[in-house]
């Protein structure tokens, strides 16, 4: 009897670890919820510390076509790989439903790629009637936009 | 004795707890300040339309059009054929640009059929040229206040 009373108002011993559980337990649903946005697509070395990108948020959306060309060989629209015959049908079958001002497609290509292989990729795009290109680059960080 | 141990004290205490909830929130801001700048951004670029074999008019050449081109075998960037350094340093190609522009500001030199200053920059590149280059010049033709940037699709040299 009283070494239980004693556990309450006198000297408690025990760590209490709820709070950081509870901590635990957040951090660990917010990676679950920030894991996917965040690694959408295949990874590509993009352009990076470019002074004048517009920022897009439309590019992380699920809607949104990104192709991604991680190197010359091989083209992605999101994890799967398509040959440069089959990208045409499959931009044209995301783009079947977007509004005339939404007919952008995004290209996220890697530094090392050939121009080239970047400029076949666009070509196929515009035979599906886009003529808005988004080339991804990251933005260098603490650059005060430039006024237009 | 029962009663008290059990109670968890004498007196019944009213105040909450709230530490375990400012924790939670400081870790939140915390990943959010994190995740804020990974903002992803991109250059706007336009491509012209197909060429039609059919449609043989010949396109009557805007000459307020400025190409920027890059030579391959020197990394020499060119502003309507003229040298405007080289890959390594945008430097004077946006200076020449922006003189450019704001020269056409003051005269007042507008886009055929509207009152916006004819601002259209092409770029030209060879096949083989790093996409990184590429974008470092969009980069600076962007910054200098070219809009639209136009990538030219069409007869590019290897």
């Amino acid at each position: 009897m009283a070494v239980q009373v004693g556990g309450t108002s006198e000297f408690n011993s025990e760590i209490n670890v709820t709070p950081m559980v509870d901590v635990m337990l957040v951090l660990l649903i917010i990676f679950m919820i920030v894991t996917p946005l965040l690694q959408q697509g295949v990874s590509v070395n993009l352009p990076r510390d470019m002074i004048s990108p517009d920022e897009d948020g439309d590019i992380a959306k699920d809607t949104s076509v990104v192709i991604a060309i991680p190197d010359n060989f091989n083209f992605y629209i999101g994890k799967e790989a398509y040959p440069i015959d089959a990208l045409g049908e499959k931009v044209k079958n995301l783009m079947k439903d977007k509004p005339p001002e939404k007919r952008i497609v995004y290209i996220k290509s890697g530094v090392e790629v050939d121009y080239g292989r970047v400029v076949q990729a666009i070509d196929t795009i515009r035979k599906q009637d886009v003529d808005k290109i988004g080339l991804v680059a990251d933005k260098k960080k603490d650059q005060t936009p430039p006024k237009s | 004795m029962g009663m008290s141990s059990g109670g968890g004290g004498d007196d019944a205490r009213p105040n909450i707890n709230v530490t375990p909830l400012i924790d939670v929130l400081l870790v939140l801001l915390i990943i959010f300040m994190v995740i804020t700048p990974l903002k992803p951004s991109r250059f706007e670029a336009k491509v012209p339309a197909e060429p039609k074999p059919e449609d043989q008019t010949v396109a009557k050449p805007n000459p307020l059009t400025l190409v920027i081109g890059i030579n391959k075998s020197d990394n020499v960037i060119t502003l309507n054929n003229e040298p405007s350094g080289d890959i390594s340093d945008t430097t004077e190609l946006n200076g020449k640009l922006s003189k450019i522009f704001k020269d056409r500001e003051n005269n007042g030199v507008f886009r055929e059929g509207t009152n916006e200053v004819e601002k259209t920059v092409f770029i030209k590149s060879p096949r083989s040229v790093r996409y990184g280059n590429v974008v470092k010049v969009i980069d600076a033709a962007k910054t200098a206040g070219a809009q639209p940037i136009g990538l030219q699709i069409d007869d590019l040299s290897e």
